[in-house]
């Protein structure tokens, strides 16, 4: 822990991330339901930032504050869990295929080519039409096409752990399977995972940013990404309407870096120095 | 000044870490020194402040003469131009030391390119008694011994006056030892060369070299001539570092005492293990007896850790058999993990058999929690720590390895298998990466629990002193074939096969009278 803070930037980026998390969790219990709802809303349409709306209306009166507080909640947690699924998926493979070898190896290295070869983009975008909207489909969309590269990772890091004498003296003791990755292999991947972990959702943020700006996300949810599809939609550009574009796009640049900070702070802390 | 090495007063200090204590030696050409010490003692340290080679952290007081001019305080051009012109190192480790993607014949002649010098690489190979063909080969595809040579030819591109030999033949087994050092012993008489040999084996140095200098934690602590130093060690370190290396038939060296001849615990029948096309193990018999130790020598490559593998249970033979107290050796299930309590594997190095994440006590307990021997944990693990001798048994449970020396980690992985209330003990080199001194203590230890608890020993070694030091009988093993066994004195005095006698010819001598 005081390792960690060591690292200034990563420090920053853990702080930025507790506001983020902060803000998604107090602001759908502090903002009424009617100030979102297009049809109450009193404000007038497309209003620059000022006293009363500090960063202006949406195309429908909406503020815009109030629209990036709401979809701060649905970035973050379509970030998190996607990326929970896409390591928990890749760590799962990569230390299966890495301990056993031989034909299952092979098989599921061969499966796990043919995701890392798909343009991951287009395979979610074309799993996301396929099935039914919501936010499940987009953490699914996700976390199914991010995972090759953990998988890889940590195969490679389970082949170097297990060609370690102290795997053979387990094995010699009588160990099986199970011990040997429940008490060598894992603890030494573990460090690993959550590096990967905190870089995944820094990716699978912009993946949802990018699915909600395509108009592929959950219609009706606010999120970052939804709201510059919104924004692009009703032309904001033609409208210079910068407030609109300018915080959601700030806002992902932002905590996709913080966690990115977070990740390379986490590595250099856990990497056993030897 | 004259030519050669001279090192005045040298004191080298990492941080506030005195490496290299005050150290004055001299080499000149035509002489040879061999510089002795364990791990950790400096003696690496000293040659390569030589040239200047150490790390910026590191602090050099005193002098370092190289043909009268002192290294530290050359200028970076002069430097460049003294580093191999004058002075060469053969590196430890020829293995890692060349670089894999780039033939041979291009790295000896890189030097000789830098420095301009005239000569040729077919010249340098027949030097060090390489076929001239062999400059087209990458260095995967030389053997130990041949890379090591190379190395030399590389030391001697651009004909220095001074080579400096890093532990030159640690990783080789004892033929291919005696073939690099005669080679090496040869090139320093006809070119008059100083060489200054580093090794932590006096045996090897006694036999190189014509004056010996100990270190102890960066002191030099005994100088003189080799002969005299070794027959009559006056400091106690040099003492401690001539014992560990037993004299083969010396009966001062035998610790173990004569044992009677017991029924077979382990009996190996017709055994033989492919890999591939390649047969590793080649038809062996081999019997250990309950309660004997019994010594499998032979080369790198010779297949003897293979066939202990096979005994584990590690590897599956492909065919012949293993029978362990009359039953067959079960080769999967409940019944393999049974056979698994009764005999434990003890491997070379200690410091990569313990999980670097563990506590000593998570070492020494997981195979009773492998076994679901749940009982008193806490007062197995420390009877088991105290049987290896880790006493107090409570100072060290908690340490993780890399806080423990090297002879205490062995401490570790040796109750690790003790936990388990053993029968039979197959030992994968288990003192070669350890220190001199701390060598007998474990040689000891091994002796003892075979006394106390009728532990038998299988013990794969290269080291012929080691086997006579304690086993009771000797099985010589090349290219995967037993080719001779018997009593220690039997195979080891009078060897019959002419393998054995060329591996026991090889053995470098120490002693009076040799």
């Amino acid at each position: 822990m005081r390792r960690f803070l060591a690292h200034r930037t990563g420090t920053a980026g853990a702080v930025v991330l507790a506001v983020a998390a902060l803000v998604a969790l107090v602001a759908p219990l502090l903002i009424p339901a009617e100030a979102l709802d297009v049809t109450r809303v009193t404000a007038p349409a497309w209003q620059p930032p000022g006293a009363r709306q500090w960063l202006g209306t949406d195309h429908t009166g909406r503020s815009v504050a109030l629209l990036m507080a709401q979809g701060a909640g649905t970035s973050l947690f379509v970030g998190l869990t996607a990326a929970v699924l896409a390591v928990g998926i890749g760590t799962l493979v990569g230390i299966v295929s890495g301990h056993f070898g031989g034909l299952l190896s092979g098989a599921l290295l061969r499966v796990t080519d043919f995701f890392l070869v798909l343009p991951a983009l287009v395979l979610a975008i074309a799993l996301s039409t396929v099935l039914p909207r919501g936010l499940g489909t987009i953490v699914l969309a996700i976390g199914l096409t991010s995972w090759p590269s953990t998988a890889r990772v940590v195969r490679a890091q389970t082949l170097t752990i297990e060609a370690r004498p102290f795997v053979e003296r387990a094995r010699a003791l009588g160990g099986g399977h199970g011990h040997v990755i429940g008490r060598h292999v894992l603890p030494s991947v573990v460090p690993l995972v959550l590096v990967n972990a905190t870089l995944a959702v820094a990716s699978a943020i912009v993946a949802e940013s990018t699915l909600a700006f395509l108009g592929l996300g959950d219609p009706t949810r606010i999120s970052w990404g939804a709201m510059l599809h919104q924004a692009q939609l009703h032309g904001a550009v033609p409208r210079a309407a910068w407030w609109f574009l300018l915080p959601p796009g700030l806002a992902i640049v932002v905590v996709v870096l913080a966690f990115t900070l977070v990740g390379r702070a986490l590595e250099a802390v856990v990497t056993p120095k030897r | 000044m004259s030519a050669g090495l001279q090192l005045n007063n040298l004191t080298v200090h990492y941080g506030h870490k005195r490496v290299v204590d005050d150290v004055t030696l001299a080499v000149a050409p035509g002489q040879t020194l061999g510089l002795a010490g364990e791990s950790g003692s400096g003696k690496s340290t000293v040659a390569m402040s030589v040239l200047r080679l150490l790390p910026g952290t590191a602090r050099v007081d005193g002098e370092v003469l190289l043909d009268g001019e002192d290294v530290r305080t050359m200028s970076w051009g002069r430097l460049r131009a003294v580093r191999w012109a004058s002075a060469s190192i053969v590196f430890q480790g020829a293995m890692h030391s060349l670089n894999p993607v780039r033939r041979v014949g291009e790295q000896i002649a890189e030097p000789m390119r830098l420095h301009g010098t005239e000569g040729s690489v077919a010249a340098l190979l027949e030097q060090v008694e390489l076929p001239r063909d062999k400059a087209r080969a990458y260095p995967h595809e030389l053997s130990g011994g041949q890379k090591q040579r190379v190395m030399i030819a590389m030391a001697l591109a651009c004909r220095p006056r001074l080579v400096i030999a890093d532990e030159p033949t640690t990783a080789l087994d004892v033929i291919v030892q005696a073939q690099v050092l005669a080679v090496l012993t040869r090139l320093v008489a006809e070119q008059d060369l100083g060489l200054l040999m580093i090794s932590h084996d006096l045996s090897v140095l006694a036999a190189t070299c014509d004056e010996l200098a100990v270190m102890h934690q960066g002191r030099l602590v005994e100088r003189g001539r080799a002969r005299q130093v070794v027959a009559d060690p006056r400091h106690p370190h040099t003492a401690a570092l001539t014992a560990a290396f037993p004299v083969i038939g010396d009966p001062a060296h035998r610790w173990a005492e004569p044992a009677v001849p017991a029924e077979p615990l382990l009996r190996v029948r017709d055994l033989t293990v492919d890999y591939g096309r390649t047969r590793a193990v080649d038809g062996v018999d081999l019997e250990v007896g309950r309660g004997e130790i019994v010594a499998l020598v032979g080369q790198s490559g010779s297949g003897k850790t293979t066939l202990a593998r096979a005994i584990m249970g590690l590897r599956r033979p492909s065919s012949g058999r293993v029978i362990f107290d009359g039953a067959e050796v079960p080769r999967s299930g409940r019944a393999l993990k049974a056979f698994r309590r009764q005999v434990q594997l003890v491997l070379q190095d200690p410091a990569s058999a313990l999980n670097p994440r563990h506590t000593v006590f998570d070492a020494v307990a997981e195979g009773l929690r492998v076994h679901g021997l749940r009982g008193d944990e806490e007062a197995l693990v420390t009877a088991a720590v105290e049987r290896a001798e880790l006493r107090p048994a409570n100072l060290y449970l908690e340490a993780l390895p890399h806080e423990l020396s090297g002879g205490q980690q062995q401490r570790v992985v040796i109750a690790g298998a003790l936990v388990l209330g053993p029968r039979l003990l197959v030992a994968d080199e288990p003192v070669a990466s350890l220190d001199a001194s701390v060598r007998g203590e474990v040689v000891a230890l091994l002796l003892r629990l075979r006394r106390e608890l009728g532990l038998a020993s299988l013990l794969i070694t290269h080291d012929l002193g080691l086997a006579w030091q304690i086993a009771d009988r000797v099985a010589v093993m090349h290219q995967g074939k037993i080719v001779e066994q018997g009593s220690v004195e039997q195979v080891l005095l009078t060897p019959s096969h002419d393998y054995t006698r060329a591996l026991v010819r090889a053995v470098p001598a120490l002693g009076p009278g040799v």
